[in-house]
């Protein structure tokens, strides 16, 4: 049995501050597929921590490409670089690279 | 959020990503930093570009979890579902630390006292960046019905 108190204690943020929102969090899950159906309530927190962990670790890796640079700001050129320099993130490799473009410009002329 | 005026309501999803579909550029430039040394700077644009990877990867991982679920016939993904998508997907890394992160609250929504000694010892700890540190120690602090950021002085 779960224990309600605790669980919607957690979403309606009596637990403290999460990092993301986690009605966002669920929306973006249940848009990935029409498969998905139910989500429980605990997911959208353990993604919040896991989307944390992920943040952390493309922004490391790419602050290791803008430091082989001059400068000190990380562009979405370093970014790219390192989504295709990590095997973990192929399933991203699509997606930076269509960055190039940057087809929100391209929609508004239209 | 209709500041975006090519948003349109079609289902192809390809290179357009209503704002809806991201998380806040503020939280995710947050996260950022946290790695970052202080002169370091980051361009909105590599923070547009990591909003979408998050929104990618929480698809990803959780089109993957929902498969589990569809297999063994069950309806609702949970958090061990994510866990295992995560290990399944190559996230090894992560999958370990969430699942104690998560078996913390599960643990700690019981028993308090606990909840409430971890707090204390780590409210000792350093007090630089009470953001960074509630987002840090968030993890730590896990349940407690008393819990409520109070400021560390």
């Amino acid at each position: 049995m779960r224990q309600a108190g605790t669980y919607s204690g957690i979403l309606s943020g009596k637990m403290g501050p999460h990092l993301l929102p986690l009605a966002r969090i669920k929306k973006i899950m249940k848009k990935s597929g029409d498969e998905v159906k139910m989500i429980s309530g605990e997911s959208p927190i353990v993604f919040s921590k896991a989307c944390e962990l992920f943040i952390k670790e493309l922004t490391q890796r790419s602050w290791m490409v803008t430091m082989q640079g001059k400068t000190r700001t990380i562009s979405k050129e370093d970014v790219a670089s390192a989504v295709m320099a990590t095997d973990l993130f192929d399933f991203l490799v699509n997606l930076v690279s269509g960055e190039a473009t940057t087809p929100l410009e391209m929609e508004t002329k239209i | 959020m209709d500041e975006n005026v090519a948003a349109s309501g079609s289902n192809d999803d390809d290179g357009i990503r209503e704002q809806d579909q991201l998380l806040p550029i503020a939280n995710v430039g947050r996260i950022m930093k946290q790695m970052l040394p202080q002169n370091a700077k980051i361009s909105k644009e590599a923070k547009e570009t990591m909003q979408e990877c998050v929104s990618e990867f929480i698809s990803f991982v959780t089109s993957e979890a929902s498969d589990k679920c569809r297999k063994e016939r069950r309806k609702t993904v949970n958090g061990d579902d994510v866990c295992s998508a995560l290990a399944a997907l190559g996230f090894d890394d992560y999958a370990a630390p969430l699942r104690r992160y998560f078996n913390r609250y599960r643990d700690l929504g019981v028993d308090n006292k606990a909840a409430n000694q971890d707090k204390a010892n780590n409210d000792s700890n350093s007090n630089e960046d009470r953001e960074e540190q509630s987002s840090l120690k968030f993890s730590m602090i896990g349940i407690s019905k008393n819990s409520s950021m109070r400021p560390i002085d």
